[in-house]
């Protein structure tokens, strides 16, 4: 399984090489992409459901925001698509400068290179943070290496806000009072069933984890077994090169993790701020989530 | 002269440079019926880890502290007649089977004695708690402190080849919600077929604490912070809370940020505002270089809204040199003759101590580095010591010694 990913992540990257060997400037491929606003609701680990909306890669409504991968030096040809029947947005943080406004039904186009490794977050600004609470925010990774890597947009849900809001209603900001918390949409023990998030590899790999705050609270990420090194911080750019065990992270700010473990093992990666391993006040089912090292 | 006593230092005078690994046998028993008074007399039920079963329940619990490479066997005896428990040794990277996570590590239960295996790592500073629904658990005060001192044990350096420091404080950073304290959560029952567990509905404390005290409390012994002009403080943060933390220093005490979760920044960082978010160690160098009076100021913040709740302040004393030795009408407790002073092969000292106590001295070259370590109790009186040098370098050095009241610093000047 995990040789499986690790030859179709080569792979992928042998096409990169032959294509920006082709290219008469070496400065990379351009990918093309096209994001779909969607709007449905979200399944709970305890069954509830939450009006959401997403930006996916095709029209059927997937719980997790796509993440958007690209080499540095490479372009991203986007098309964002609304099939909302309301206007919505679109912006990359600290690398748009304005936005871009999709009336409903409408879609808009977007040429972007990206020059600098780091974890972006790509967002609908309309009505902030409103849409961005309903769940219009993913994250876009600009690597420049080959290791193996994975991701985690991490949310939290205060379940009333989502009924009122999507009602026409509206909410206080200062009295936020999340009651589900999840990375890419799930939460224990869901987040191991997800490829992307779960964190596995072998004694002395490199393995990457990006991550993205698109929810509103503060989280604190404690790896059990290993300290991890920043390789990147939004927020804090001189934290690069810091090696911990836990990781603050601020809402619409992102972190780029290195680890290599040194031993075997399974072991616990999760909120700290342990009021966020519950949903709807049961016990583990927020953000816990475990690594798993083969010797 | 009372005493003489030769210290048989030829064979410690590179100590420092030697791994001092020990094997240390520990004993903490695990209990669920610890009543624990708040700053304003208000009890509140808890659980927590005590050194001996008769012990009440303290909070955090006790600090461990090791040396870094000492082989532990941390043995945990459940006596709290409901729960199992655990202990999570957070940060310290130990391996899959003593990490003290249920269903990935052994459980302990009620009667049972069961034993956490593993090396001190780096030195610096860590976190053990509970791993077992631990939301309630480390709510309810299953959390305490570890230290890790250098291999050489030094209690005046952050690590091995690291910073020179004069004292250490620590402070544990956590609140209580006197909701989660109620008897049926503190003893609840426990099933070990479920897998999940439903938690009080709201996390919103009234009690925001430094090593669990707050308010007035915090000018009492071993939190404030006294020290003189230029003297160093090691302070250790740990944040075992549900809140952000923000603490806020007095620019006059020069603060470096010099460490997180057990590691050495890669670049010392400069800042009167230190964040520390739950599960998050620092360690700051403090220096004034001027005598203040004023405090650290210590914000609790919620995490969803980042709205603060509550401040705690805790009062910092600064003495000027001078100052001091006006003010005090007290006999020194410690005073020391040096000779002979250049010296060659070995120097006499002479110590004259107040009352009689342990005796920690230190050996520092002009780099500030420890080239030598001692401590041995000494009698009410006057004593002769004996410090052989025949393997220092020709050069200035500085004895350190110290009392549980004060230091002395003394220059020795070594020529061979
Ligand atoms: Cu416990
Ligand atoms: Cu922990």
């Amino acid at each position: 399984m995990i040789h499986n990913r690790l030859c179709s992540g080569l792979k992928v990257m042998l096409v990169v090489l032959v294509f920006s060997g082709l290219l008469e400037d070496a400065k990379g491929i351009t990918l093309v992409e096209k994001l779909y606003i969607n709007r449905d609701s979200m399944e709970m680990v305890t069954g509830d459901k939450l009006p959401y909306l997403v930006f996916n890669r095709s029209t059927n409504f997937e719980q997790q925001n796509a993440v958007l991968e690209l080499a540095v030096g490479d372009t991203l040809d986007l098309w964002i698509i609304n099939t909302d029947t309301a206007t919505h947005g679109f912006q990359i943080k600290s690398i748009m400068g304005t936005s871009l406004s999709i009336p409903a039904g409408d879609s808009v186009h977007l040429v972007q290179e990206f020059s600098n490794e780091g974890v972006y977050i790509y967002h609908d600004p309309q009505q902030y943070p409103y849409n961005l609470y309903l769940g219009l925010g993913g994250m876009i990774y600009v690597k420049n290496h080959l290791h193996e890597r994975f991701y985690w947009n991490m949310k939290e849900h205060a379940s009333n806000w989502n009924t009122t809001l999507v009602n026409g209603g509206t909410v206080s900001l200062n009295n936020y009072k999340p009651d589900y918390f999840t990375i890419n949409g799930n939460s224990h023990p869901d987040i191991n069933a997800d490829s992307t998030a779960r964190i596995e590899g072998n004694v002395g790999d490199t393995l990457i984890l990006c991550i993205a705050n698109t929810g509103r609270g503060i989280h604190s990420i404690h790896f059990h077994g290993y300290h991890a090194e920043i390789l990147y911080s939004s927020k804090h750019s001189h934290h690069v090169g810091r090696s911990k065990d836990t990781f603050p992270i601020y809402p619409m700010e992102t972190l780029e993790l290195r680890l290599v473990p040194d031993k075997p093992g399974e072991y616990p990666v999760h909120d700290h701020n342990l009021v966020a391993i519950s949903a709807n006040s049961i016990y583990p089912n927020g953000m816990f989530s475990t690594i798993l090292i083969a010797p | 002269m009372k005493n003489i006593i030769i210290l048989a230092l030829l064979l410690s005078l590179c100590c420092c440079k030697e791994v001092r690994a020990q094997i240390v046998n520990q004993l903490l028993f695990s209990k669920t019926n610890g009543v624990y008074a708040m700053w304003d007399g208000t009890l509140v039920k808890t659980m927590g880890y005590s050194t001996t079963l008769s012990a009440n329940i303290d909070l955090p619990s006790p600090t461990l502290v090791y040396n870094q490479g000492d082989s532990v066997k941390l043995t945990l005896w459940n006596k709290s007649q409901g729960a199992p428990h655990t202990i999570h040794l957070h940060g310290l990277d130990v391996d899959q089977q003593n990490d003290g996570v249920p269903q990935l590590s052994f459980t302990v239960h009620h009667d049972e004695k069961k034993d956490y295996h593993f090396v001190a790592p780096h030195a610096g500073t860590y976190i053990y708690h509970c791993h077992v629904v631990s939301t309630v658990h480390v709510q309810g005060g299953m959390y305490g402190m570890i230290i890790v001192r250098p291999t050489n044990g030094s209690t005046t350096q952050t690590w091995d080849n690291g910073y020179t420091y004069d004292q250490d404080m620590a402070w544990m950073m956590s609140e209580v919600d006197t909701t989660w304290h109620h008897d049926t959560i503190i003893n609840h029952t426990h099933d070990t077929s479920q897998t999940t567990h439903t938690l009080p509905t709201n996390y919103t404390p009234q009690y925001f604490l430094v090593n669990g005290k707050s308010e007035q409390q915090l000018s009492g012994a071993g939190l404030a912070v006294n020290a003189n002009v230029n003297e160093k403080i090691y302070l250790r943060l740990a944040n075992i809370g549900y809140y952000g933390n923000r603490i806020v220093l007095p620019s006059a005490l020069n603060t470096k940020i010099i460490s997180s979760d057990g590691r050495p920044l890669p670049n010392l960082e400069q800042s009167d505002t230190v964040m520390l978010f739950p599960g998050e160690r620092y360690g700051l160098l403090l220096e004034a270089t001027g005598a203040i009076t004023d405090s650290i100021q210590i914000e609790y913040f919620d995490l969803n809204t980042q709205a603060i709740q509550n401040t705690q302040n805790v009062p910092v004393q600064i003495s000027g040199t001078v100052a001091v030795a006006e003010l005090s009408n007290e006999q020194p407790s410690i005073s020391c003759s040096v000779w002979p002073n250049p010296a060659n092969t070995q120097v006499h000292l002479n110590v004259a101590l107040l009352q009689s106590e342990l005796l920690n001295g230190e050996l520092l070259d002009i780099n500030g580095r420890m080239v030598h370590q001692f401590s041995t109790f000494l009698a009410k009186g006057n004593t002769s010591l004996t410090l052989p040098i025949t393997e220092l370098g020709t050069g200035v050095y500085f004895l350190k010694l110290k009392t549980s009241a004060e230091q002395l610093v003394k220059k020795l000047i070594v020529e061979h």
